[in-house]
């Protein structure tokens, strides 16, 4: 959620009666933006510092959110928002800095690739100038370092490194006791992301083991493969955590898996939404949006959002991807299959996820 | 109401889809600029007018403090709020602009507002029995409703519900006229009755108890520039509502005619049961674009500020298929809606000799 959560006092109480908002500090918002935009209240304005460049297609963006912003720890994302003409996308990012750089100087970094066809990262290529501010949420999940020394694996593919950066400098900084390596796969040299990082980090933390893989660089694609983890010292018994292309992840979770290695102590985090297999012959129906009085039919794997859009309907939404819960809204009755778990939700009234959620049957949403 | 074919309402479906779609794919940052830039204004006026008012005794201050509070409540009401309400932003993906979630600053519950609103005055438009916006239960406007000598004095009525418009609107779910009929019952009518107290309440609360208070030595001032704005909203959207489709050549239409209505017969009845009037850009932002009503009608969920560049296009198509476009000037057109008011007080006997235009 880009809100910030709001405290539950008397003032805000009057606010809700004053302004008629749930959110009243935002009132003041168009007031307050054109005096400084960095005092809006409606999400933590951060300022875009810097942009630097990383690789041909892969940038850095050093935001200085306001001071209010509550911090992250390692390894966690953030909603951003940024209005591209006129509209307002949300969009999912890893945060690429260390804790310790917000501590110190008041910074994060997101470090972004450009997506083939993607409207919000290619607009920050772009357009994105240092100077103007953008929307961003409070940090989450639950992509984070063990709490006591172990020894690590990570395995990652391409932009996959970014969540991975901010736990090896945190790591790094904490003269972390046990060995950590770390399996980065790109698809050409020219492609390493944070590639000075890296080498810096190998350079001073002895404990690191660092194998650069490029997969595009011979003849048959090199993919990761059961040797790359036989060179690891007590590679069974490490704690692991993914990020990467799906195909990355999945091969690496069956490699390990074949090893014995528990799923608990593998850890992965979002790089592009993860589909279930979904068997779409059992999917689809009729979607009855009770609010607007209409009715449609859907066939396959189409979430309720996209129904919804198809029907000139024009709900809220955020990520897209089951991340945000921007798009939440009640089901009063039917079931739906969760697109990223693959699980049907029960028949009766629940707030579901609109872009993630697929009608098994008929389905009725307050719409 | 003009007789057309179904072949022939087709096609003015698609000639008026045609204008939608076009602007439809041409949303984007200007509209987008536009509404924010209203907001900001809405903004500065209410802090403006808040501001000043604990200074009102001094009278220019005072006379400023209300005219800036009452013109900040127009604004978000019609051009804000109404606006919003319509979906007519919801394409902007801004939770602070969405239909579904915005609550004005009116006496009128927002749920309430896109019931009695959104759905019955503009599914059902001026279809006598259905469209209970038509004479708001209150006034007799046309001859499908019988004399009775209680209406002799609903001028009386009318400039009632001008000046306390906001309870007006408020209340209209709670449909006495049906209850008075015996069709529905007060208990079901709580949960309505529930959220009207809220809101009315809130409202209430902030206007006439809270600002006087915080600012108590001068609390009579501030409560009379509060009330004063509040009535200036009050009079100005009763008006500008009121010219919409009350004026003499807006139509109205029976059940029967409508009954299973395809979307060209939902269109030709939007276009012969609006009425616009003309006026400068201050006096369009003000009406909240109402005053292009017959396009608001055609398309309510388009952003409203667009409705002055698409009228000549509505204007054509309607000049294509020998329909009425209803406009004239301010005075010209709220002229016969106060004419209408009066003359259908009057028994049909009476009327018909005294003002036979009004059919």
């Amino acid at each position: 959620m880009l809100s910030r959560t709001e405290r539950t006092s008397a003032l805000q109480w009057l606010g809700k009666q004053l302004f008629n908002r749930e959110d009243p500090a935002a009132f003041f918002d168009p007031l307050l933006e054109r005096i400084n935009p960095m005092w809006v209240q409606q999400h933590t304005p951060a300022r875009v510092e810097r942009i630097e460049d990383e690789t041909a297609d892969t940038k850095t963006f050093v935001l200085s959110p306001a001071k209010r912003w509550a911090g992250f720890q390692a390894g966690q994302h953030v909603n951003i928002c940024i209005d591209i003409d006129g509209v307002r996308c949300n969009r999912t990012f890893s945060l690429s800095s260390a804790p310790a750089q917000w501590h110190n100087n008041g910074t994060v970094t997101l470090t972004i690739k450009r997506l083939p066809g993607g409207l919000v990262t290619n607009w920050m290529h772009d357009h994105l100038e240092p100077g103007t501010t953008i929307g961003l949420g409070e940090a989450f999940g639950d992509f984070l370092i063990p709490d006591a020394a172990e020894p690590l694996l990570y395995i990652a593919g391409g932009s996959g490194i970014t969540p991975v950066l901010s736990q090896l400098d945190t790591l790094a900084a904490a003269d972390y006791q046990a060995p950590v390596t770390l399996l980065y796969f790109v698809r050409t040299q020219a492609d390493i992301i944070a590639a000075q990082k890296l080498h810096e980090l190998k350079q001073t933390w002895t404990g690191l083991t660092l194998n650069i893989i490029a997969t595009n660089e011979s003849e048959t694609p090199r993919y990761l493969k059961e040797a790359d983890l036989d060179d690891i010292t007590g590679v069974e018994t490490r704690r692991c955590y993914l990020c990467g292309p799906k195909g990355l992840m999945d091969l690496a979770t069956e490699l390990l898996t074949q090893r014995g290695m528990a799923e608990d102590r593998m850890h992965s985090t979002f790089f592009a939404a993860p589909q279930a297999a979904l068997d779409t012959d059992s999917l689809g129906g009729d979607v009855r949006f009770s609010n607007s009085d209409i009715s449609v039919s859907s066939e396959g794997d189409a979430p309720i959002l996209e129904i919804a859009e198809a029907a000139k309907l024009s709900p809220r939404y955020g990520c897209r991807m089951g991340i945000c819960h921007q798009c939440s809204c009640k089901k009063t009755n039917g079931t739906v299959v969760n697109r990223l778990t693959g699980k049907s939700s029960g028949p009766g009234e629940e707030t579901i996820q609109l872009c993630v959620s697929v009608p098994q049957g008929p389905v009725t949403v307050e719409l | 109401m003009k007789k057309m074919t179904e072949v022939q309402l087709s096609e003015l479906e698609t000639d008026l889809n045609a204008i939608r779609d076009e602007v439809l794919a041409d949303l984007g940052e200007r509209d987008a600029n536009y509404i924010r830039r209203v907001v900001h204004l809405h903004r500065a006026l209410e802090v403006g007018g808040r501001v000043m008012m604990p200074f009102g005794f001094i009278p220019p201050v005072f006379v400023a403090a209300t005219v800036a509070l009452g013109l900040s409540k127009i604004i978000e009401n019609m051009e804000i709020g109404h606006n919003v309400m319509h979906g007519q932003y919801d394409w902007m993906n801004d939770p602070s602009l969405h239909s579904q979630t915005y609550e004005w600053d009116t006496a009128c519950d927002s749920d309430s507002w896109r019931l009695t609103h959104n759905y019955e005055h503009h599914t059902y438009t001026n279809i006598i029995g259905k469209d209970r916006d038509y004479g708001y239960a209150l006034l007799r406007l046309s001859d499908d409703e019988k004399w009775h000598p209680v209406h002799s004095l609903q001028f009386i009525n009318y400039i009632l519900l001008s000046t306390f418009f906001q309870w007006g609107v408020g209340l209209h779910e709670m449909e006495f006229e049906r209850i008075r009929r015996g069709e529905i019952s007060l208990k079901d009518k709580l949960p309505f009755l529930k959220g009207f107290l809220r809101k009315g309440g809130r409202q209430a609360f902030k206007d006439y108890v809270f600002f006087p208070l915080v600012t108590f030595p001068v609390a009579p001032i501030v409560l009379a520039g509060n009330v004063g704005a509040n009535l200036i909203r009050n009079l100005w959207s009763s008006t500008v509502i009121f010219c919409g489709h009350f004026t003499q050549d807006a139509e109205t239409f029976t059940e029967e005619e409508c009954e299973g209505e395809s979307k060209g017969h939902w269109y030709l009845r939007q276009l012969g049961g609006s009425s616009n009037f003309t006026g400068s850009r201050f006096v369009h932002l003000l009406s909240g674009h109402l005053s292009y009503q017959v396009e608001h009608h055609v398309f309510p969920d388009l952003p409203a500020h667009r409705y002055p560049e698409i009228s000549e296009k509505v204007q054509a198509v309607c000049k294509k298929h020998g329909i009425h476009y209803n406009t004239g000037s301010f005075a010209k057109q709220y002229g016969t809606v106060l004419k209408r008011i009066a003359s259908f007080s009057l028994p049909d006997r009476l009327r018909q000799r005294i003002a036979p235009k009004m059919a």
